[in-house]
């Protein structure tokens, strides 16, 4: 956490030097002395060195970015999930990652989809993804797609977690849960055990009926 | 070069603990409109750097407003830092005297606290 400390030291460096240099006096009738804490400009050859650096650089976070960005990318997963969430489901939703032999997530408009079963257990064998990414929540039924709110007053998304747990041979087991219902059925869900707590080989989220 | 070092490089410096500090929005902290003014005034900064190599006082008086805008921030972020470092709760574990000083006998303890 060195980073504040320094932003305020140079701060207070850059405030006292550029007062210096705006209210200095010229002395009257002398050429202004020259130096090189306060120049009276830079030469041709300096800007030109700053023009050059400054265009390296910004072509080095231009091609930082598109190498990195996973929309540039087609082998990368989007970041961005979608939940699919069966209508009218209540209680905790578990997704476990990097599970040999379950189905891979598909994609589809640039998201990741993650069509939860009615039991609220998802298992598949895709890698957890990490980074900045808006999530979207809908229910679905055969009547077509829902938005579930994940904000502000009516949100029914809550206690969003990721972990990893131990899993016996296969080592770590990756996984994400969240519950799914009001914050009052939330907070009531939350007095009562998690489904971390419920025995290992038992993994179906407790659903509300 | 000077001056376009310094404001350079405390643009860079101040704009990305801006960056930091306004990244924790996504996971629901509310926003501080002061970090926004910094955030502003660190663009500017870098805006100053590039001009001082040309007119280095006028450069001087927009580093100046930009280092103004960015004490919006920092002047109340250190006076809270202060007074939280200041003011800050006794740990759970601090030595109470038992009552009659029944301490004394103890002599690895602070005695004098207890006479």
């Amino acid at each position: 956490m060195l980073l504040p400390y320094l932003a305020i030291v140079l701060l207070a460096v850059v405030t006292l030097y550029s007062a210096v240099v705006s209210f200095r006096q010229k002395p009257d009738g002398e050429p202004a002395a020259t130096g090189w804490v306060f120049p009276h400009g830079t030469n041709g050859t300096a800007r030109i060195f700053v023009g050059v650096a400054t265009l390296l650089l910004a072509i080095g976070l231009g091609a930082w970015f598109k190498i990195n960005g996973s929309s540039v990318n087609p082998n990368s997963i989007p970041r961005s999930w979608r939940f699919l969430i069966p209508e009218g489901y209540r209680g905790w939703v578990r997704v476990e990652f990097e599970i040999p032999g379950a189905p891979p997530l598909p994609a589809e408009a640039g998201q990741t989809v993650l069509k939860i079963p009615p039991t609220g257990l998802l298992r598949t064998s895709s890698p957890e993804q990490y980074g900045w990414a808006k999530d979207d929540y809908v229910f679905y039924a055969s009547g077509g797609l829902q938005p579930i709110p994940d904000s502000g007053a009516g949100k029914l998304i809550w206690g969003k977690i990721n972990n990893s747990e131990e899993s016996g041979s296969s080592g770590k087991r990756r996984y994400e849960e969240f519950f799914v219902g009001t914050q009052q059925q939330f907070k009531d869900q939350a007095e009562q055990s998690r489904p971390n707590d419920s025995p290992k080989d038992s993994h179906v989220p407790a659903a509300i009926p | 070069m000077l001056p376009f070092s310094l404001y350079f490089v405390t643009a860079v410096v101040t704009g990305f603990h801006m960056y930091a500090l306004l990244s924790v929005v996504v996971y629901g902290v509310p926003l501080n409109p002061l970090e926004l003014v910094s955030w502003l005034g660190s663009f500017c900064l870098l805006v100053a750097a590039y001009v001082s190599l040309f007119r280095p006082r006028a450069a001087a008086r927009v580093a100046l407003i930009a280092c103004l805008a960015m004490w919006c921030f920092y002047a109340p972020a250190m006076a809270n830092f202060v007074r939280a470092k200041r003011d800050k709760s006794p740990a759970v574990s601090q030595w109470m005297c038992p009552p009659g000083g029944a301490a004394r006998d103890t002599p690895w303890r602070i005695e004098t606290a207890c006479l």
